[in-house]
């Protein structure tokens, strides 16, 4: 079973004509900018505009393939969720499903740790085991956006089309000092 | 021509605080002492950069200029090069991405990531590269495809970042920037209030760091710099709003079989 994260909210059908941008005949062009400030009417490359209108992407759960789907009642062992950035990690459950928890590193905000789960050979999830930011907002934002993007990485050769993900981010080498922590426990990499 | 998997080479480079992935693709192997010096020179470039433009490092040539300690002249010349960039993306944005407008003097931190990851990308254009990205934690600068194919570059979703919002056909680069939650680092540089307008806003482009000044002006001036944005040369943006709402100008690349939700354009 491939788990893609390339969830998209598609169960809104409501097409609300939205902002669908119509533009202007006319383009600026950069090097023309660049020497005086006059703006070049070329182009107008008719470009085709788009027909219907976009879709709110409310709601509609996304699938985080994160945590063991075989109940095996995988106990992420504690030991690295003390602040303590040791080296080791720990590596839970042997057969189909596996997981580990990298080490406690800092990042930028305070201390985190990441948690792999695996299939064979194959990352199933990635979340953060451990996250502590003495109440800066910003944990928030690191949990959901950060930790995604090298979610992503690590995850998308095996599931979605695509070479790379864009996103805004404040992606600390912190997680992936973690992370090759919890990979290398598995022998992922 | 085989259908064989394409050759492919990884690198992670930490520095700004931040991971920058390396990805290079070719149609043979990669193992060459030309690509092992191109991604030298790439990681140089970005260690250069930090050195040279890190607001944490009190002794920093863009500190220093700050400080008034030094003038323009003495600093490297990538200073003046960035500051006329930062020119350039403030009047293109409207004043929307302001590098003078930050407290504590020209700051040009917004501009920085994107054009170091654009010279990094320049240093990857050596024999038997066909394609590469330097991604710079969402930022990506690219040339070349995989396989004779364009990249393809999922788009994170504001309300559920695991997931994608769309798919885009990448020629150049791609710049996302946007407050998802609580926290916001984005400044309306009129008012000096921290605010976006939208939840997520992705410039695509020729050149990165103009693509991540627009995305930043774009978050936080919304629909008025979109409209600046259709009607620049070669650049294109998306935005999702903080209801779900999207807006687009009319050739940003969505890549086809990402649709479902009836955003299509061209592609």
């Amino acid at each position: 079973m491939k788990r893609t994260p390339l969830v998209l909210a598609s169960t809104v059908a409501g097409l609300t004509g939205v902002a669908v941008f119509h533009s202007t005949p006319q383009k600026v062009v950069l090097s023309a900018l660049n020497a005086t400030a006059a703006t070049t009417p070329t182009t107008a490359s008719a470009a085709p505009t788009p027909s219907a209108g976009a879709t709110p992407t409310t709601s509609a759960t996304t699938v985080t393939p994160t945590t063991t789907p075989t109940a095996a009642a995988t106990p992420t062992t504690s030991a690295t969720a003390a602040a303590v950035p040791s080296t080791t990690s720990t590596v839970v459950a042997a057969s189909a499903s596996r997981s580990a928890t990298g080490p406690v590193v800092n990042y930028y905000y305070g201390q985190l740790s990441v948690k792999v789960t695996a299939s064979g050979t194959k990352i199933t999830g990635i979340t953060i085991a451990t996250l502590s930011d003495g109440g800066n907002p910003y944990s928030a934002y690191v949990d959901h956006a950060s930790l995604p993007m090298l979610q992503r990485e690590a995850m998308s050769a095996q599931s979605a089309n695509i070479q790379g993900v864009s996103g805004a981010s404040y992606t600390s080498a912190g997680f992936a000092q973690s992370l090759q922590g919890a990979l290398s426990a598995l022998k992922l990499k | 021509m085989t259908t064989n998997a394409p050759h492919t080479r990884h690198q992670r480079i930490e520095v700004m605080g931040t991971v920058v992935t390396v990805d290079l693709y070719g149609d043979g192997p990669l193992q060459t002492p030309e690509v092992d010096a191109a991604i030298t020179e790439a990681e140089a470039v970005w260690h250069r950069a930090d050195r040279t433009f890190s607001t944490w490092r009190a002794d920093s040539p863009i500190n220093r200029l700050r400080r008034g300690e030094i003038a323009l002249g003495e600093a490297p010349s990538e200073v003046a090069d960035v500051l006329d960039g930062c020119r350039l993306a403030k009047e293109v944005s409207g004043g929307w991405f302001d590098p003078w407008a930050m407290p504590g003097g020209v700051d040009p931190t917004g501009y920085v990531k994107g054009w170091a990851a654009a010279c990094a990308l320049e240093a990857l254009r050596v024999p038997g590269v066909t394609g590469a990205m330097v991604n710079a934690a969402g930022d990506i600068a690219s040339f070349g495809g995989v396989g004779g194919v364009a990249f393809r570059v999922g788009v994170v979703r504001p309300d559920a970042p695991e997931a994608l919002a769309c798919v885009v056909t990448l020629r150049g680069s791609i710049a996302t920037s946007g407050d998802y939650l609580r926290g916001s680092h984005l400044r309306n540089p009129f008012t000096g209030e921290a605010t976006t307008r939208v939840a997520s806003a992705s410039v695509t482009g020729p050149d990165l760091a103009l693509a991540d000044a627009l995305a930043t002006a774009l978050a936080v001036g919304g629909d008025e710099v979109l409209a600046r944005i259709e009607r620049l040369e070669d650049y294109e943006a998306l935005t999702i709003g903080l209801d779900g709402v999207r807006g687009w100008t009319t050739g940003f690349a969505f890549a086809e079989t990402h649709n479902r939700t009836g955003t299509r354009t061209t592609q």
